[in-house]
């Protein structure tokens, strides 16, 4: 057996049978194809996909949120695998992070044609919006993909190792010396397994919360507005196991395919699938209760938008793709795996071949059903897709099979020391494992003084920052304007005088109202106005309401005196004020006077700050010193199993 | 571990663990520690630039605060100003930045209900944007920097009032002499978002936007919160606190936080339930 793996893992490097080049070529011309289709509609726009303004996200992120999700159940079947010490995984592991470094290139790749102005990609790294859930997904997506190619790389260290020194015949020159290059110094001794193992464990550990993280901040960008179904608070949770239960079917398609393909069947069972299958079940029927979480209280209480759109789904045009997601992309699955006669290798890959793409078309769902939905009138837009976006969507599918196959033409497809190191714990005991990662319990803790201050300063430095930014935001004291006197001037019209004085503050107008003959008016209703230019010349006139005149021909206004007077000055310097009076059948008589305005208040009066508003600073430095700290670690942990191939000198014979 | 022992050049009291020995030390604690420093550097440099942007948008000391009043007491529906605006800023049909719904009304029948861009003073679209191409100006205009704009859509997504519309395709050649594209006058580009601007270009002259000044039956008031007038595209001219106050003005949806600056004045049976 222990030459069995060693055989198997260089299979592909030999020369490839005509079926690979025929697979090759035929998955390369659908990828050809797809990047047709881009082309095509980079140049139209995204018109030409069928995206219109009440379609304006549709296909292009389903196939994001589908291929990265796709990715996590890689990563995660395979960490936690690796974390719970279970030993039949240690032929799939290679697939499957494998198959999670592919999809999530595939998937951040797909971001390219959702966008409407791709050239201006980059302009997320040099102006990005901290508030944005989109620049967290970009930032998620970013670590996880680093996080997953760790993942990868690790393990080939030793595979690389003992294929390159005691096969290398067998390889190309080129890829020879690829061997060497990352296994340069690895012989195996007990330390650099201690080291790589802890790095391991700790890689493991670390890329689950990070797979959740990424799956959580795609279902918070659509979860943060407030369209009915995305303002979900279950959305996060649902991805995520939406993410993991369409990787471990996808797992099981391609551990299949690369079993039937290069003869893997001494080292992967039956049992392998049906293992599988089992964590597929569990997961199935963890998604079908969140699906009914999910949908349950909107259409328990329908809200206006939220009631049209589960109807729209769960029995309007939608309906029957939803219906038929739910049959043959939840229960049927289940019912495979559930029933001891299709508990079988067949079985096994039908149910998963069932919910790849039943999950693609729930996410086409999720996505078209609310961005339709046209949240002024209730009503909902169609999408049409074109052939581009189908097009770029089979070249994507296509480009998983294409990718993997060339990926492991270069690299060894099983994880040969890990197999080794299993078949012979095997004979040992069962629960003898002396392979699990036992180094990220193991480690040394502690440091020097001078990390401690160093660490202490750190977090100073934060809490200083997040000091300034509190001072930042507080207000300075504005000095009152000094009060002066006010001065009035007046013009004299037949008829009618106004006259205006600012005291304290508040604008008191007064116009003396005289009849033909001089008597005063008393008993009419003069009408103030005050003149703006505001909105062009000639100035306009603004009425600000009317008062009576008494027995001496005098009307009285002051401004922001009474409720119905609410206008007061809102600038200072010269203001004009305008009073008129038309009687009945006469021209009508106006004065002006213009007011220096010393005490101006402006009538605007902001909203106050949302309550949650400042935590957002706090959030982002929490963050980017999380992001921080793991990609250093990430980064360390290569490092460290770096430094141990080169510090370790004496050559131990590979017994792995 | 070790266990709890003291040590000389420890001081009584702090756990062992803190004073093991300086060769052990572990590159992970010193990562930690470095790591600290540098994420402090970088959130630094980034929050500072998150912060210039928010004081951007909220200065007290605004001269203007533009605002728009819809009477739909007056709107007849007859779709002048989605026209003009239209003419104004060369869109193709359906990019009607300020629509004219049909609404239905509390009894049985619709009503007009135009609506351009609301000017929220807390954005969604602006905070959703991942590369901060939309920017609130002084005077609370939310405006789409077309020259930053990467067509994420996220904001259309986010946006409650449907008032934001793409370039799908090549926009319209330009029917006047080609200018420099502007956030207060953009220029379509293949790809980008636009939306209704106030006619921001038009404000600071003391003209009115081309919806206002298109509208026959004078439904639309453009306004200043901070000088309180508001000025109709037929000449009425209003106190607008007075005016708000006395038809007793709402906001459509007031219920999401979004602080719109578009106020409407109902009284014909009509409802602003909205659809969501």
């Amino acid at each position: 057996m222990t030459t069995g793996a060693r055989e198997a893992a260089l299979r592909p490097f030999g020369r490839p049978s005509r079926l690979w080049w025929l697979t090759i070529s035929a998955l390369g011309a659908v990828v050809l194809a797809g990047l047709v289709a881009w082309v095509v509609q980079l140049k139209g726009g995204m018109g030409v996909a069928g995206y219109t303004d009440h379609a304006f996200w549709a296909i292009y992120i389903a196939d994001v949120v589908t291929f990265i999700g796709v990715s996590y159940g890689g990563a995660v079947v395979s960490a936690i695998l690796r974390l719970t010490g279970a030993t039949w995984r240690a032929p799939l592991t290679r697939l499957a992070e494998g198959t999670a470094v592919v999809t999530v290139l595939i998937g951040a790749a797909l971001i390219v044609p959702h966008i409407g102005s791709p050239i201006r990609l980059w302009e997320l790294l040099i102006r990005p919006n901290l508030s944005a859930p989109v620049f967290w997904d970009f930032v998620a997506v970013m670590t996880y993909t680093f996080g997953s190619i760790v993942f990868f790389a690790l393990p080939l260290v030793p595979d690389m190792a003992i294929l390159g020194r005691e096969h290398g015949q067998q390889l190309g020159r080129r890829q020879a010396s690829l061997f060497a290059a990352v296994s340069r110094g690895w012989v195996g001794a007990p330390q650099q397994r201690r080291v790589l193992a802890g790095a391991l464990g700790l890689v493991s550990i670390m890329i689950i919360p990070l797979a959740v993280s990424v799956h959580s901040v795609l279902a918070w960008a659509f979860a943060s507005t407030s369209r009915p179904w995305w303002h979900e608070s279950v959305w996060g949770p649902q991805f995520v196991v939406a993410a993991l239960y369409s990787g471990v079917a996808l797992v099981i398609l391609v551990v299949a395919g690369f079993r039937r393909g290069y003869h893997l069947e001494a080292f992967i069972t039956e049992r392998h699938f049906v293992r599988l299958g089992f964590v597929m079940a569990t997961l199935s029927a963890t998604y079908i209760y969140l699906t009914f979480a999910d949908l349950l209280p909107g259409s328990y209480v329908a809200d206006r938008g939220t009631a049209a759109v589960f109807s729209e789904l769960l029995v309007g045009r939608l309906a029957l793709w939803f219906w038929m997601f739910a049959v043959f992309g939840g229960l049927l699955p289940l019912l495979l795996i559930a029933l001891p006669w299709t508990r079988n290798l067949r079985g096994m890959v039908i149910a998963a071949a069932l919910v790849v793409p039943m999950m693609w078309v729930k996410r086409i769902l999720m996505v078209v059903g609310p961005a339709t939905y046209d949240t002024m009138t209730g009503s909902f837009g169609r999408y049409h897709p074109t052939w581009v976006p189908v097009a770029i969507t089979l070249a994507a599918t296509a480009a998983i099979p294409l990718l993997l196959m060339l990926l492991f033409r270069v690299v060894p497809l099983l994880s040969i020391a890990e197999i080794e190191e299993m078949e012979k714990a095997e004979g040992v005991g069962p629960t003898a494992e002396p392979s699990e990662p036992a180094g990220h319990d193991g480690r040394q803790v502690g440091a020097g003084k001078a990390h401690r201050v160093a660490g202490a300063t750190g977090v100073l430095l934060l809490v200083a920052l997040l000091g300034l930014l509190g001072v930042g935001t507080g207000d300075n004291a504005q000095a009152a304007p000094p009060r002066g006197a006010s001065t009035s001037a007046s013009t004299s019209a037949p008829g009618i005088t106004i006259t205006g004085v600012q005291a304290g503050g508040a604008v008191q107008l007064t116009a003396t109202l005289t009849g033909p003959r001089g008597h005063p008016t008393a008993d009419v209703a003069v009408a103030f106005a005050f003149s703006t230019t505001q909105f062009g010349s000639p100035a306009r006139l603004v009425p600000l309401g009317s008062a009576t005149t008494d027995k001496v021909g005098i009307a009285r206004l002051t401004l922001g005196g009474d409720a119905d007077h609410l206008y007061r000055p809102t600038a200072n310097g010269p203001q004009e004020f305008v009073a008129t009076y038309a009687a009945a059948g006469a021209t009508p008589v106006t004065s002006a006077t213009t007011i220096n305005v010393t005490i101006a208040r402006s009538a605007y009066h902001p909203a106050p700050p949302k309550p949650l508003a400042s935590v957002g600073n706090v959030l982002v430095v929490v963050f980017f010193a999380i992001v921080a700290a793991i990609w250093l670690t990430l980064g360390a942990q290569v490092w460290r199993v770096r430094r141990v191939c080169r510090g370790v000198q004496k050559p131990t014979p590979s017994s792995a | 571990m070790q266990p709890p022992t003291t040590r000389p050049d420890v001081p009584a009291g702090l756990p062992a663990d803190v004073a093991l020995d300086k060769h052990q030390m572990l590159s992970r604690r010193n990562v930690l520690a470095t790591l600290g420093l540098t994420a402090a550097g970088v959130a630094l440099a980034m929050v500072n630039y998150r912060d210039e942007a928010q004081a951007a948008t909220t200065s007290k000391a605004a001269e203007h605060a533009w605002c728009m009043v819809i009477d739909l007491r007056m709107c007849d529906g007859c779709k002048l100003c989605t026209l003009a605006c239209r003419k104004r800023h060369n869109l193709r049909e359906e990019q009607t930045w300020i629509n004219v719904y049909d609404m239905p009304d509390s009894v049985g029948g619709t009503f007009h209900m135009p609506r351009p861009c609301m000017m929220c003073e807390d954005p969604p679209c602006m905070y959703i944007c991942p590369v901060g191409a939309n920017l609130r100006t002084d005077e609370g205009l939310v405006l789409v920097d077309t020259d930053a704009c990467i067509g994420s859509r996220a904001c259309m997504a986010a946006c409650p009032y449907e008032a934001r519309y793409f370039n799908w395709t090549e926009p319209p050649p330009p029917k006047r002499l080609p200018m420099a594209s502007t956030p207060q006058m953009p220029v379509a580009k293949k790809g980008t978002v636009g939306k209704c601007v106030f006619c921001a270009d038009r404000l600071p002259h003391g003209e009115l936007p081309a919806c206002v000044a298109g509208c026959p039956m004078g439904v639309l008031y453009i306004g200043d919160l901070v000088t309180d007038v508001a000025v109709s595209g037929i000449g009425t001219t209003v106190v607008l606190s007075e005016f708000l106050r006395d038809n007793d003005a709402v906001r459509y949806k007031e219920e999401l936080g979004t602080n719109p600056r578009v106020y409407y004045i109902l009284g014909h049976g009509q409802n602003l339930g909205g659809a969501a």
